[in-house]
């Protein structure tokens, strides 16, 4: 049995709830993961946000069901419905019942088809890359925190370097080598490929901060009585690192990821528009939410539909990350 | 407290959707100017014609400043450097030279004497020796008089290999060799003149070439032949401040920001046929991008209305444009002489009937609707431009401007083909390779995209083994004559390791046979010729596909009048601005 306090908190909680007595009785038997689960599933935030996120997940992994339901493909293009200078023909970017969200000014294709395999790459990038950096960030961060002295200061100076190097030089100096490395100058390179790459460029740079995070948290925690007791009963450090604190420092961790997988979607546009990204033809979400800013006076349509939808994206992963947190750690302070 | 956020964040939404929704786009806003109109001109044969004061604009005015927006650094002043199209078209500001094209950019060029008294005399009739005859009062900016001696030294001093970037036509063709200056080398003989150019007295500059150059009096409209005293040269330095001869000097240069031009007034415009030099002042403001300079103009608040954003006006907003009658006024819309075309290695794709199909299938319209459509693009199925002098139109492998994949998968007779597209990895080229892979795909061909990083781009293409089998190219040539486009694009027997203008890498001695035939002719005859030997290539070599033709849209303030699109370069001429009081 652990001695966490995430567990007292729970009880705590139960017992100053205002619930039936003979529920309460039933609940004091859960285990704490139940308990988390019981606690989201009663807040209304974290229920919607999570419908909304798991909706987005399965579009993005039922992409080719849809196209075949929806009868148009991501890189079909759609000439005689733009006008002679490249503009949708009709209302609102060319919104019809073939077309639901419309046609992208200039090349034509369909934006509804090319959203829905935009939020699979982009997911796939986006969720890979935070849960690489993440787990690196944290394993790194609580070693460097717990043990201290000589590890800790190399860990940090290693840290300190991966701040230091500018991301966006780096990655236009690597990428490119990469696939030349791998793959002929006449060759294609397959989208995983490409895919893999972003991830491990991602990873390389991305894990610093929570590294950090987890470091201090680590620091603040490490004296306390429940570590103290544990040391003293001869816990190993696996235990100590992965049973004792991690469990304490779960809620800044979720928060971190929640806040990096939007920031890594922005990410992989970024480098796709420098040209280190994916192809073109690839769709991207963040491809096409770049290429729709530069229509915001002639189209707004095409800005409209990507960006409410990675508003919602962007929304929903915060409020989760936020009632997870919640639901893991509910004394903490807002 | 949270509902009402809702209904405020869902009220905002709906509202953008109303705002973009409200208007029906029912396509009637592609009528424009006729960009395929060709070029009609000639060699200006009464000497009348390179008489200044040049006639006045309707409607100019004397005085005021007029600000020439730009993003980036023109890469060189120095006019014997200059040759990318906004420092041609700048230089005509500070500089002048010994030939110059009268222009009303509606597509009638006169190519007259600037410095000249006419566009040059042909002595002998064949082409190898050419007089010029230096008019009188022309002067530097110090008040000397400009004479044959310090055009001539203009010229020599481009044979300085450290003094790069300029066009090479009179090097060498006075040297008679590519490589020019390990013949004749300058900083040896900085007192004297390259073989073949002479000075006989101060207003008498000759020419003598081994073999026949009719074009020169083209040649000499270039910056290149800009006049420069040789006390007054500074080297590589003179980039950062050049020396005038033309009706305006530099008083403030800050690279990468502003660039501040006063008047010369040692200029007289009695001299000059085509300068008017309204404005007191010309400010080039740099560092904005087209996008922000278009919306700059159009708003048109403080300098920014007596100002011309030369980086035309982005696909993006050209319907927002055409859509307001009172922007669409301030629009000028003009085909440039750059072409557009998908190059075929030839030594890579070897079978003719695969470069037929590929030509079949092109789609033209989706490449150039993607590009502002009548604004940014017209498609174009000949080698050479429409502005090029004695155009005609012709297409060998009609196909609708939609390709016909049918006709090109007949073609392909049932050959499985795979080809390596080569593309520049900006957003622009990105999109028209993606387009080209759809074209090609739809008629049975195996398309893979390779992305080369833009800043090398050219050179990797002009490479003459590189792994590519298509890529696009561009050309805009420097006069508007068959003989700076054909045989700079197609002779084989240029072919080098590195560098090749012609990267279909295309070399049929029947076609370098016939570029030696009419090059020889009088240059009159030549145009027509020029046509037909495009249309032959086209059909017994397709040695590439033409695209498009650009198409610039320049957008300008309210109060900046005068200004059109040059006939030769495609970009902005500013000998007729002025600014409206």
């Amino acid at each position: 049995m652990s001695l966490s306090p995430v567990e007292g908190a729970a009880l705590a909680e139960i017992e100053s709830s205002d619930q039936e007595p003979d529920e309460k009785k039933r609940l004091v038997g859960r285990s704490p993961g139940q308990l988390v689960w019981a606690r989201l599933r009663r807040d209304r935030t974290a229920m919607v946000s999570g419908v909304v996120l798991a909706l987005f997940i399965l579009a993005a992994v039922a992409a080719p069901l849809i196209q075949r339901l929806y009868g148009v493909s991501p890189n079909q293009q759609f000439g005689d419905l733009l006008d002679a200078t490249g503009m949708p023909l009709g209302y609102v970017g060319g919104v019809s019942g073939d077309h639901w969200f419309g046609l992208e000014p200039g090349l034509g294709r369909d934006i509804f088809i090319r959203m829905i395999y935009g939020i699979r790459t982009s997911l796939l990038i986006a969720l890979g890359a935070a849960l690489v950096t993440t787990t690196i960030g944290v394993v790194l961060g609580i070693v460097a925190g717990f043990l201290g002295g000589v590890v800790d200061s190399v860990i940090s100076w290693i840290t300190d370097v991966a701040l230091a190097l500018p991301f966006l030089i780096f990655a236009l100096a690597v990428v490119p080598t990469f696939s030349l490395r791998f793959y002929g100058p006449r060759d294609a390179v397959p989208t995983w490929f490409a895919v893999t790459t972003l991830i491990v460029v991602f990873a390389a740079f991305g894990w610093t901060g929570t590294a950090r995070l987890v470091r201090g948290q680590v620091v603040s925690l490490r004296e306390r009585e429940f570590v103290e007791a544990a040391r003293a009963s001869g816990a190993g450090l696996g235990h100590m690192l992965f049973r004792q604190l991690l469990p304490n420092i779960w809620a800044p961790i979720l928060v971190a990821f929640s806040l990096a997988v939007p920031s890594y979607v922005t990410g992989e546009a970024a480098l796709s528009f420098l040209g280190v990204g994916l192809p073109e033809s690839v769709p991207s979400f963040g491809r096409m939410i770049y290429r729709s800013i530069d229509y915001l006076q002639t189209d707004p349509a095409y800005v409209f539909f990507p960006g409410i939808t990675i508003f919602a994206l962007v929304l929903a992963f915060n409020l989760f990350g936020d009632a997870l947190r919640d639901a893991l750690d509910p004394k903490s302070s807002r | 407290m949270r509902a009402r956020l809702a209904t405020a964040v869902g009220g905002a939404m709906a509202l953008v959707v109303a705002l973009s929704a409200c208007s029906k786009n029912t396509g009637d806003n592609g009528d424009t100017a006729d960009t395929n109109k060709p070029r009609s001109g000639a060699i200006a044969t009464d000497p009348k014609d390179s008489l200044g004061p040049a006639a006045e604009v309707p409607g100019a005015a004397k005085g005021g400043t007029f600000y020439i927006l730009r993003e980036s650094k023109i890469s060189h002043l120095d006019p014997q450097r200059v040759y990318s199209f906004a420092g041609l078209m700048g230089s005509q500001l500070y500089a002048r030279f010994l030939t110059t094209f009268k222009d009303d950019g509606k597509g009638n060029v006169t190519l007259v004497g600037d410095l000249a008294e006419t566009p040059g005399k042909n002595v002998n009739n064949d082409c190898k020796v050419w007089e010029f005859t230096i008019k009188e009062g022309v002067k530097f900016e110090d008040g000397r008089p400009i004479t044959s001696k310090e055009i001539a030294y203009g010229i020599a001093r481009s044979f300085d290999p450290d003094l790069t970037g300029g066009p090479t036509y009179l090097q060498e063709w006075l040297a008679d060799s590519p490589q020019y200056d390990t013949k004749w080398d300058f900083k040896k003989n900085k007192t004297s003149l390259p073989p073949g150019l002479t000075t006989p007295d101060p207003r008498t500059l000759r020419f003598e070439f081994n073999k026949p150059r009719c074009d020169l009096p083209f040649a000499v409209s270039l910056p290149a032949t800009a006049p420069l005293p040789p006390d007054k040269d500074t080297g590589v330095n003179l980039d950062n401040m050049p020396f005038s001869s033309g009706p305006y000097r530099f008083t403030k240069i800050q690279p990468g920001v502003e660039m501040v031009l006063e008047r010369n007034t040692n200029w007289d415009p009695a001299t000059d046929p085509v300068r008017h030099a309204y404005p007191d002042k010309f400010v080039w403001s740099l560092g904005s991008d087209n996008t922000t300079q278009t919306n700059r103009v159009l708003a048109g608040t403080g300098n920014d209305a007596a100002a011309v954003a030369t980086g035309g006006v982005p696909p993006e907003l050209i319907a927002k444009v055409t859509g307001d009658p009172a922007l669409k006024a301030r629009m000028i819309v003009a085909a440039t002489p750059n072409a557009y075309r998908l190059s075929i290695n030839t030594t890579r794709v070897t079978d003719l009937s695969v470069r037929q199909a590929i030509n079949y299938a092109i789609d033209r319209s989706s490449i150039t609707k993607n590009l502002g459509g009548p604004y940014g693009a017209v498609p174009l199925t000949t080698l050479l431009p429409p502005t090029t002098l004695g155009y005609k139109k012709f297409d060998a492998y009609p196909a609708g401007e939609s390709g016909d994949p049918a006709k090109a998968k007949e073609t392909l007779g049932g050959k499985s083909v795979n080809l390596v597209l080569g593309t520049s990895d900006d957003t622009a080229s990105q999109e028209t390779a993606t387009q080209v892979k759809n074209a090609l795909e739809k008629a049975g061909f195996t398309v893979t995209v390779k992305p080369i990083p833009e800043d090398g781009y050219l050179d990797f293409v002009k490479k003459k083994s590189n792994p590519w089998d298509l890529w696009v190219d561009s050309w805009a040539a420097d006069w508007p004559s068959g003989a700076s486009i054909l045989p700079v694009l197609f002779d084989g027997r240029s072919l080098k390791a590195e560098g090749n203008s012609n990267t279909s890498q295309l070399n049929n001695e029947a076609i370098n046979a016939e570029f030696d035939r009419v090059l020889a002719l009088d240059p009159a005859k030549q145009a027509e010729e020029w046509s037909k030997l495009d249309e032959k290539l086209m059909k017994e070599s397709a040695p590439a596909v033409p695209l498009y033709n650009e198409v610039v849209s320049v957008a300008h303030g309210e109060k900046a009048g005068g200004i059109f699109i040059g006939s030769i370069f495609g970009w902005p001429s500013f000998v007729n601005a002025y600014v409206k009081q």
